[in-house]
């Protein structure tokens, strides 16, 4: 069991550049062995994707391989050529891309793609690939898989899609898988399934696994071993679990301490906004010839108030309507009814993706300007100066009002996204999902920023995120979303110590905390949940619920007040409401 | 079926409008029927008698509901300058011509343009492919009629492997008749073939770098495996609504080719109509012509639905 499966030595690349080559991965010396998970951590641009791509060989050809040898199975895998090389992909060694959404083939049916491999390798008969197709598509735990083989990938959610995606790289049977990011791309309930699949894949075929990511969390759940890569080096390598516990090398440190510190809960209770019976809905498309005006209710009748100062999170997966909400609190969804008020305020908004929402024609300078401008601020001199300061206050130097958005690092264009949305003066930011585009490295700098200008200036944020472990260090209080419902609500350390409804409790199981956990097999593999449906009766949870109870289904449970005086802990659940409250030990 | 309904509406809606536009566009023009007819010379009685015959002397619109219940009949009306032909005659004898010489184009076009597309960026920057790019350039920078002058000329009357403007109808002699329509549906496809190889050859360069052209290759698949089992559907994708404008752009051109080599067909039909001002015809001939055009927008929509599943359940 100890020899070595793949074997990477002093493996070198880089791209040409004008000023010469310019170097990715750096003599990187790496070794997975029989039955092995091994992990490679680091951020992009640190060469990990460069080196599991040049493995796969799958570079592209400007990519330049100056040195060093990969070997499988004792079999060297550089300077093969194409034809030799395609007798080894998809048989002695296949790939698991991050993004599920775009790496499959959107025309070809899931039976095709999936035994393609097969086909490729095999003289299997089309009816014995379309058995071992099902197979494999059971085995991942989908359900149905005779209907999925004839259907297309936009049929099928993204949890199923990297599913599937897995189904194609286990069904030839490879002695090395290669995992690049799968879950980043998924929501955290799907993201633990995911990643118990993939174990549980390790456990049954005994293959090896190359897992990368940049997620320590995900990699410690994972790997038996790990790399630390930065800037093309391995830094680090180890015990998966004594790397992380206790980091030698001074990136590592940085990674694994990346969250700051928590801030002081403000005692102010003025009231900004003020949410009473807020419904959202989406208009459908209207057809020409049909008068019935359509449209999907997004936000069921939700109640809350934001105070000054505060910091209040929403969490929820996506589809849950935290975006719907914030964007009809900024004003860009105007179908609405329910009470949304606010005192003379415009409040502003952060996006998730600093790479597309800065004009790319326009100079950094431009784009901060602009909202003086429409605030009627005519002297070019006082603009510019203003600019100024607030390129300081936002971490950057002056000079990067003459720069383009595409100069700039992600980190960067998140830090002026904040400053334009502060350029007004306005005190109200919505946050969306404002650092899940970045590295872990960076994401701690721009939560720092965020941190910083709070204090700085007094500001109150509306801090919407998927990731519960930064919403946790970030916030005062916190909403839980689902399906257009707050389901609870309460201060930060109260809903985290004691989460009450059944779906908060779901979402924490299926984080991975800094700390050991024993029962990592609370989610089955092959516990698909139900896709969630909107029920017009009882509890909209119903469906996906473990603790649900008769009475679930017809009566609609309402928001019930279980905290201390001063610190309402609201929980949207029928047995909670009759008095049962969970314990740990459920 | 609903689907099939609401087309069928449109077509209605696309044929009553656009007949509307025609008959105004035609009163508000100079230029009248019966002095065309009868010559500048005719006596002023004369011109009268027969604007009284063909209703030229009543308002326009009253014209238009006329020829709507009968058109609504399959009743077009008499040519003017054709008296002893119906206009659904006259129609009959040119439009086969016309669309003979608009399918040979098109033919030409997809079984020429889809593989050279293909060449140009399965060797993007390989010298194929750049010379694929220089003569693609070449041909699209010359308009239709030039180069069917030019064939005329090296064909016609240096080659003489045709006879210039020796039409060879259809009922004679079919395989004559399509020896006679070569010439001018190449004139008519070259520059559009060279659109749709440059769009196929960009169409596909910008599939291969999608993501699941990786995935793909990681499955060991070779380079042609991955461009025709895994790029060419996805690619042409775009290519089909692109193939489909030029499908509407070859009946405009067929029209100029028709007259450069003296095809009787729609095109030769409609100018001699509209400069002798024989509205009926021409209020046909556009009707035809915009029924076609939109069955063939009608045909890609279907074709669409076929190469995209997701347009299918959307």
């Amino acid at each position: 069991m100890d020899k070595e499966l793949l074997k990477i030595e002093n493996l070198t690349i880089g791209f040409p550049t004008k000023s010469g080559i310019h170097t990715v991965v750096d003599h990187v010396n790496l070794e997975v062995g029989k039955g092995e998970i091994v992990g490679i951590v680091g951020e992009s641009g640190s060469g990990k994707s460069m080196t599991s791509l040049a493995v796969m060989g799958l570079l592209s050809e400007e990519a330049q391989v100056s040195e060093g040898s990969i070997q499988l199975n004792g079999q060297e895998l550089l300077g093969m050529s194409r034809e030799e090389r395609r007798k080894i992909q998809g048989k002695n060694m296949s790939m698991i891309f991050q993004e599920p959404m775009t790496s499959l083939n959107p025309v070809m049916k899931i039976g095709t793609q999936v035994g393609e491999s097969l086909k490729l390798h095999t003289d299997l008969d089309k009816e014995a690939i379309r058995g071992r197709v099902i197979e494999a598509l059971a085995s991942v735990g989908l359900r149905n898989p005779e209907l999925l083989v004839d259907q297309y990938p936009h049929e099928i959610s993204g949890g199923m899609r990297q599913r599937v995606m897995i189904a194609m790289a286990i069904i030839n049977h490879p002695d090395l898988i290669i995992a690049d990011e799968p879950t980043t791309a998924l929501d955290v309930t799907v993201q633990a399934q995911i990643l118990n699949l993939l174990k549980k894949i390790h456990r049954d075929t005994g293959s090896s696994i190359l897992f990368i990511s940049h997620d320590l969390n995900v990699i410690k759940e994972v790997c038996q071993k790990v790399v630390v890569m930065y800037k093309g080096v391995i830094v680090e390598r180890g015990d998966a679990k004594e790397v992380l516990k206790h980091p030698k090398h001074e990136y590592t440190r940085k990674l694994v301490a990346s969250m700051p510190d928590q801030v002081r809960k403000s005692q102010n209770t003025k009231k900004l906004l003020e949410v009473q019976d807020l419904n959202v809905y989406y208009k459908e498309n209207k057809k020409l010839f049909s008068s019935k005006d359509k449209r999907k209710h997004i936000i069921h009748g939700m109640s809350f108030d934001l105070y000054e100062g505060e910091i209040l999170g929403v969490v929820g997966e996506s589809g849950c309507g935290k975006s719907t909400l914030a964007k009809t609190i900024v004003g860009l969804n105007r179908e609405y009814d329910g009470k949304l008020e606010m005192d003379h305020l415009k409040p502003q908004m952060v996006f998730q993706d600093p790479f597309s929402s800065l004009n790319p024609a326009r100079k950094i300078g431009w784009i901060l300007e602009e909202p003086l401008k429409l605030k009627g601020i005519k002297d070019k001199k006082q603009r510019k100066e203003l600019v100024n300061q607030m390129l300081t206050e936002i971490g950057l130097d002056p000079s990067f009002a003459n720069r383009y958005a595409r100069e700039l690092s992600g980190g960067q264009r998140q830090r002026i996204s904040i400053g334009l949305s502060l350029m007004r003066g306005e005190k109200l930011i919505i946050a969306d999902e404002p650092v899940s585009a970045l590295d872990v490295t960076v994401q701690s700098q721009i939560l720092r920023l965020l941190l910083k200008l709070h204090d700085e200036k007094n500001l109150t944020y509306m801090f919407i995120s998927h990731d519960l472990n930064v919403v946790h260090h970030m916030c005062h209080r916190v909403i839980v979303m689902y399906l257009g419902r707050i389901v609870e609500m309460a201060d930060v350390d109260e809903l985290y110590d004691h989460p009450c409804h059944p779906y908060t409790r779901m979402l924490f199981d299926s984080i991975l905390t800094d700390e050991e956990k024993e029962t990592t097999d609370s989610v089955t593999v092959n516990e698909i949940l139900p896709e969630t449906v909107d029920g017009d009766g009882g509890c909209p949870f119903y469906g996906r619920c473990r603790y649900a109870g008769e009475n679930c289904l017809s009566e609609v449970p309402t928001l019930t007040d279980i905290g201390t005086p001063g610190h309402p802990h609201l929980v949207r659940c029928e047995r909670i409401a009759y008095g049962e409250k969970y314990t740990a030990a459920d | 079926m609903k689907y099939f309904i609401k087309k069928i509406i449109t077509l209605i809606i696309t044929l009553l409008f656009i007949s509307l536009l025609t008959f105004t566009a035609f009163s508000v023009i100079p230029g009248d029927a019966a002095i065309s007819k009868l010559g500048v010379d005719a006596s002023p009685e004369a011109i009268a008698r027969v604007r009284a015959e063909y209703e030229l002397d009543q308002p326009v619109m009253t014209r238009y509901v006329h020829w709507l219940e009968k058109a609504l009949h399959g009743d077009f009306g008499r040519s003017y300058k054709y008296d002893t032909m119906t206009v659904t005659q006259l129609l009959k004898s040119r439009l086969p011509v016309t669309i003979l010489l608009a399918v040979m184009s098109f033919v030409i076009i997809v079984v020429i343009a889809l593989p050279l597309g293909m060449l140009s960026a399965r060797f993007a920057g390989k010298w194929l492919d750049v010379l694929i790019n220089q003569l693609t350039q070449i041909t699209m920078a010359i308009p239709s009629f030039f180069l069917g002058i030019i064939l005329t000329v090296i064909f016609g009357l240096v080659l003489k492997v045709f006879q210039p403007g020796g039409y060879v109808s259809m009922q004679e002699d079919l395989k004559g008749c399509l020896e006679y329509l070569i010439l001018p549906a190449v004139a008519v496809a070259l520059p559009k073939i060279a659109m749709v190889v440059k769009y196929l050859r960009n169409s596909v360069l910008s599939e291969m770098k999608k993501d699941y052209v990786r995935t793909a290759y990681s499955k060991g698949n070779s380079v042609n495996q991955v461009l025709y089992g895994h790029v060419l559907r996805n690619a042409l994708i775009p290519v089909i609504t692109f193939v489909a404008m030029v499908a509407a752009e070859i009946l405009a051109g067929s029209l100029v080719i028709e007259q450069v080599f003296s095809i009787p067909g729609m095109g030769r039909l409609m100018i001699t109509s509209i400069s002798t001002r024989d509205y009926p015809v021409v209020q046909a001939a556009v009707l035809y012509i915009t029924s076609i055009v939109v069955i063939i927008n009608f045909l890609v929509d279907i074709l669409y639905q076929l190469a995209d599943p997701r347009v299918r359940t959307a």
